[in-house]
């Protein structure tokens, strides 16, 4: 590895006894855009609040934490001065507006009020928000919001951008505009964390990722190189297969098929589709849907698909 | 857009200030709506206790009852815009609004963030105070120059109930819970502390609870700048108690709010 410029080794978070981070470790280089996947409760929030010493680890010997050489333990305001950080839940300042929301945050990155000024006009325009210079924050529309959020962590141009969930909740013009303007800023050379429940961006922005379940790493690397490490290139989708599963299964396992259930559906894995359509088209519902395997089959195949307790 | 740049970490009083700077950027955004209670507040209290009771009462001991009375006024008025600020205020930028989340992903920290509202607290108490001194001195019912200085007492005042009102905070989990804090806190406080009568007639214990409420003293300090010839050496110790007043509850609340800032 070069340049490791975020290095976490055995890291342990408890909230009353009950383990949110377990034991994590990870590595970030420079201008990398590095990724969390996970269900909810996985521990990514903690991670990234950690990251910036908004939450407090717990007490372990051999716990590191190094943030561009900084320990957010004691030097949290410094790795602030140099990060930009967009939390899960937009947080602006409802009682200003626009304008004022970026300009009180330039305040405190203790930017002068003219360099503000430029700073302002530079990050609505490449945030697509200069009409809504001088609106309420609360006119503005979700997506707008989560721009502005942005926007307000560009300030100090940071060298290291924190993102909770950017895009969850926001249309599709919105995701893609954001990712669009992620890609812009690690060509700058901005290093990125951020975490998702949205596979296809962890596909589109990131070059590595960790996928976490109950506090723990359970896979990480690049997003392509995981999936064809792991998952077999295509999947069939067979619904209402609950009626004549016996024959189904029959086959998958007469040809080495690996394949699950769950709930009504079967999933059927394999690397030759039409092996796979052949199968499809002899079923008497005929209800079947054939595609590639995405990170999605990838994130389940890992974290099981019932749903735990803290979703 | 480069990240080339030199990152500047401001000062501990730079931070502090744009916290405080945060702070009068929205109570100037409602200028005129947050102008007037402090202005019309103490116009209808004067006016509603003075030609009403003032008509039964002309004096206070060897003072003119209005004159008591507004001399008083000046720190409660700062005591419970304070209070306001440094409880509901205070809570809806914490757990509803999610302000503080917000400004603890700059660079402040939760000290920075807690003593920069206290300082606009207590700027906030000026005002109020200067306010209250404004309708006294068009009323004339208030004339001794030095009166001025009164508005530093408010001052002293909001700070010292921002300390003890963000503690206050810093515990509260539902937001109705207020509610003890001004009916069974404040309230008997506003009676207890020598602003609507004197404490000397009192009986012995409620003399000593008296002195032990934190409005007392800053009432005594008020009223000595509004009278001529109030002012005394007593005043010192009535100063002592502020400051050590304000540094144990400020500390309180430090304490208590960064352990809710920081999970």
């Amino acid at each position: 590895m070069n340049d490791v410029v975020i290095s976490i080794k055995n890291l342990h978070k408890s909230f009353n006894g009950l383990k949110a981070v377990d034991n994590l470790y990870f590595d970030v280089e420079k201008t990398e855009c590095f990724g969390f996947l996970g269900p909810n409760g996985a521990g990514k929030t903690t991670t990234m609040k950690i990251v910036y010493g908004k939450s407090e680890p717990d007490r372990n010997q051999d716990t590191i934490i190094n943030i561009f050489g900084c320990n957010p333990g004691k030097e949290s305001l410094k790795i602030k001065s140099f990060s930009g950080i967009v939390p899960q839940q937009d947080n602006l300042d409802s009682e200003l507006n626009v304008t004022d929301n970026l300009y009180i945050y330039c305040k405190f990155y203790g930017i002068g009020a003219r360099e503000a000024k430029k700073r302002i006009a530079e990050l609505l325009s490449f945030m697509e928000l200069e009409e809504k210079a001088k609106s309420s924050v609360r006119e503005l529309s979700g997506g707008m919001q989560r721009r502005l959020t942005i926007a307000r962590a560009l300030l100090n141009k940071p060298k290291l951008l924190i993102l909770d969930e950017p895009t969850t909740g926001l249309d599709p013009q919105v995701r893609h505009l954001i990712w669009n303007k992620l890609r812009e800023l690690k060509e700058m050379g901005v290093t990125i964390l951020l975490t998702t429940h949205y596979m296809e961006e962890a596909f589109q922005i990131c070059d590595r990722i960790i996928i976490m379940d109950k506090g723990k790493k359970i896979l990480e690397g690049n997003p392509r190189h995981l999936l064809a490490a792991n998952l077999e290139r295509y999947v069939m989708e067979i619904y209402g297969a609950d009626k004549d599963s016996a024959s189904c299964r029959a086959y998958f396992d007469a040809n080495g098929i690996r394949h699950e259930f769950f709930m009504d559906t079967l999933f059927a894995y394999g690397n030759d589709s039409e092996e796979l359509a052949r199968f499809g088209e002899t079923l008497k519902t005929g209800d079947y849907y054939l595609r590639p395997s995405n990170l999605e089959d990838l994130f389940l195949k890992v974290t099981g698909r019932t749903l735990n307790e803290l979703q | 857009m480069n990240s080339n740049e030199i990152y500047h970490l401001p000062s501990l009083w730079e931070r502090i200030i744009s916290v405080w700077y945060r702070h009068v950027r929205v109570y100037n955004s409602n200028f005129l709506s947050n102008a007037f209670p402090p202005l019309f507040e103490p116009l209808i209290f004067l006016a509603g206790l003075g030609i009403g009771l003032g008509a039964y009462i002309q004096t206070m001991g060897a003072v003119n009852y209005l004159l008591f009375l507004a001399s008083g006024l000046i720190v409660t008025s700062a005591m419970y815009t304070a209070a306001f600020e440094c409880t509901y205020g205070t809570f809806i930028r914490l757990e509803f609004d999610k302000v503080y989340d917000g400004m603890l992903g700059a660079p402040i920290s939760p000290n920075d963030l807690v003593v920069g509202e206290i300082l606009f607290a207590g700027t906030k108490g000026m005002l109020f105070s200067f306010a209250v001194l404004l309708v006294t001195w068009a009323t004339g019912i208030i004339s001794f120059p030095l009166s001025i200085l009164a508005a530093l007492v408010g001052f002293i005042c909001g700070v010292m109930f921002a300390t003890l009102s963000m503690f206050i905070t810093s515990f509260v989990k539902n937001i109705n819970h207020f509610n003890f804090y001004f009916t069974g806190l404040l309230s008997p406080m506003f009676f207890f502390s020598g602003v609507v009568f004197p404490l000397e007639n009192l009986p012995k214990v409620l003399q000593y609870v008296a002195e032990a409420i934190p409005l007392t003293h800053v009432v005594r300090m008020a009223r000595a700048f509004c009278i001529p010839g109030g002012l005394n050496s007593y005043l010192l110790f009535d100063l002592l108690y502020s400051v050590v007043f304000t540094v144990f509850t400020g500390w309180l609340a430090l304490r208590g709010l960064k352990k809710r800032m920081i999970v």
